[in-house]
């Protein structure tokens, strides 16, 4: 198995929300053999199939923290207050937040698990990334490139 | 009992006025009772504009994550109907088995993670984790497999990529398949079963409400339709899809952004109830004994039963999952290539019966195969006038409970629709700890 799974979470049809996949279409490139790759579209309850068995996990997601527009952070699921929908009316109200409560409360969560979120300008649909988060794309990638970097190290020792 | 009411719940604050409830009673009169939501295609004909055959499906199938592959399969079909392209019988077996894990996944999920929590009263599923770990445990189970059966036949389980305009691009192995059958036999038919138990178990906490209403799904002459058949009206029986226009006669309402439907009455059903009740003679006899054992009879007009439908149809997806690997094992897989040569340009319907009811995409193609033009008519827009209905009938019933529980009553009679609020929802809300 791969040391280092990344999984993009979004809709490629909505704007900023494209981020998640389009870096996973980007770090497709480097075809390194410690790396997983994982599109989960916008089914996010699917990230639950790729915290199997693994150890280093990072899901990238456009998340409306309250910044500029192409703001990153990475965090880790214990430095947030998961801001959970109680009430979804659908299936399509089972997002991230209670995927990770889903998984933290079945002991399912990867030892090291990263969250890279992003944020976006705009998640109306539209085939593009607006000019901010393209820019985070750049700075995204070198992330995940870094993180790799450390964790191949660390398999190979 | 003369009575003022006023409910506005707001479900997705973020997107606004989307999948809100407005209840409005003065001096006992209902006023208003009703849901608004998106509808999720209304781009789509400008997004297909243009596109190639080769990629109606790839787009279509990113409208929306949980309803990807019925979006593809039913742009496929279309495609076809349209280009005048033959399939196989073994591209219409892998086809149907997609569409039963699919089906399988997504009523699933329904039952345990939306529906069984408002039957329980706890809210939602994240108490159920620490009281029924174990029943949780088993919904994630029935998932993975659903999710193993799309990668192993669409190569990959969200936004499949395999699945193209006249066949596949890859065929699964003999041996892959035959692993998903005796999963399907070790693992799912078990799970299956206890799932009717625990539904059983749930079953006096649904809802007593009956409103009969027109019922429309699929219906095909050899099967309980779900990949293929003719349009069927509990009204006025079958017309084929080609007359789609004529059965869902969309309408503009203020109160809503997406346009209603209706066909012979103001409003109408689809979704697992409509497919019961217009095929249940066409399930085999497990399936038949689940619905019996669950309290489903034919002709159900209680769309909180909803639920018990899909529980109804996850069993028919297991063992008809395996009786379409036994036909692809007996008639011997074929490493064919899809066939991808037009014989005609014009328009073309495709329509399948996706987990939340009939679906509908119309492309029409230029003489290059172009999209010169598209519709799409999703299943929760065909609901929204029958779910408006259901509350303008359900309010005045329930109107001596308090508001809490007539507020919860509302949303559970959503719920039980499983509503498709076209995947805007699942971005992440954070809040960082100070």
């Amino acid at each position: 198995m791969a040391a280092l799974t990344v999984i993009g979470v979004g809709s490629r049809l909505r704007g900023d929300d494209a981020i998640g996949p389009l870096l996973i279409d980007a770090l497709s490139g480097l075809s390194h053999s410690q790396l997983e790759l994982v599109d989960a579209g916008s089914d996010a309850l699917g990230i639950l199939e790729y915290f199997h068995g693994r150890e280093h996990v990072i899901v990238v997601d456009a998340c409306h923290m309250g910044h500029p527009a192409g703001y990153i952070v990475e965090f880790d699921p214990s430095q947030i207050d998961l801001v959970l929908k109680d009430d979804p009316i659908s299936l399509h109200g089972l997002g991230l937040a209670e995927s990770i409560q889903m998984a933290q409360s079945l002991h399912m969560l990867p030892t090291d698990l990263k969250i890279i979120g992003i944020e976006p300008e705009s998640i109306q649909f539209s085939g593009s990334l607006s000019v901010p988060v393209q820019k985070a794309l750049k700075k995204a990638i070198e992330i995940v490139e870094d993180k790799l970097n450390r964790v191949s190290q660390l398999a190979e020792a | 009992m003369s009575r003022d009411l006023d409910i506005k719940v707001h479900h997705l604050t973020r997107v606004e006025g989307h999948g809100n409830i407005v209840v409005n009673m003065k001096d006992g009169v209902l006023e208003k009772a009703h849901l608004s939501i998106v509808e999720p295609p209304r781009f789509f004909e400008a997004m297909m504009k243009g596109r190639s055959f080769h990629e109606a499906a790839i787009i279509t199938s990113r409208i929306c994550g949980i309803c990807s592959l019925g979006h593809q399969l039913t742009s496929l079909v279309a495609t076809e109907d349209a280009l005048g392209l033959e399939i196989s019988e073994q591209t219409v077996l892998l086809r149907k088995l997609l569409v039963h894990g699919a089906t399988l996944q997504s009523n699933i999920l329904h039952a345990y993670f939306l529906a069984a929590p408002d039957f329980l009263n706890v809210g939602s599923v994240f108490p159920l984790i620490a009281t029924h770990k174990d029943v949780v445990l088993r919904a994630l189970r029935m998932k993975r497999l659903a999710n193993d059966i799309a990668d192993i036949v669409s190569g990959r389980a969200v936004h499949p990529i395999t699945p193209v305009p006249g066949g596949f691009s890859r065929i699964p192995e003999k041996a892959e398949l035959l692993e998903i059958k005796r999963r399907l036999l070790e693992e799912a038919l078990p799970d299956g079963l206890e799932t009717i138990e625990t539904m059983k178990s749930l079953a006096g906490a649904i809802p007593q409400f009956e409103r009969e209403t027109e019922y429309i799904s699929l219906k095909h002459p050899d099967e309980y339709a779900l990949y293929e058949g003719d349009i069927f009206s509990s009204d006025s029986g079958a017309t084929s899809v080609h007359n789609y226009l004529d059965v869902t006669n969309e309408f503009i309402v203020n109160h809503s952004t997406s346009k209603h439907a209706k066909y012979n009455r103001d409003s109408y059903f689809v979704g697992a109830l409509a497919r019961w009740n217009n095929n249940h003679a066409q399930l085999g006899e497990e399936a038949l004994a689940a619905a019996e054992a669950m309290g489903l009879k034919p002709n159900c007009y209680n769309p909180y039963m909803n639920t018990i439908a899909q529980v109804v149809e996850a069993v028919h997806c297991i063992l008809d999952s395996v009786r379409i690997i036994d036909r692809l094992m007996e008639i011997g897989l074929k490493n064919e290539k899809p066939n991808q040569n037009p014989t005609r340009y014009g328009r073309g319907i495709g329509s399948n019966e996706v987990p939340r009811g009939i679906l509908f995409h119309d492309y029409t193609y230029d003489n290059k195969g172009n999209i010169i033009k598209a519709n799409c008519i999703i299943p929760t827009g065909q609901n929204l006038a029958n779910i408006d209905a259901d509350m303008m009938k359900l309010v005045p019933e329930i109107i001596n409970k308090t508001k809490e529980e007539i507020t919860l009553n509302l949303e559970m009679l959503v719920r039980a629709y499983d509503p498709c609020i076209s995947c805007s929802v699942h971005m992440l809300e954070v809040d960082f700890i100070e």
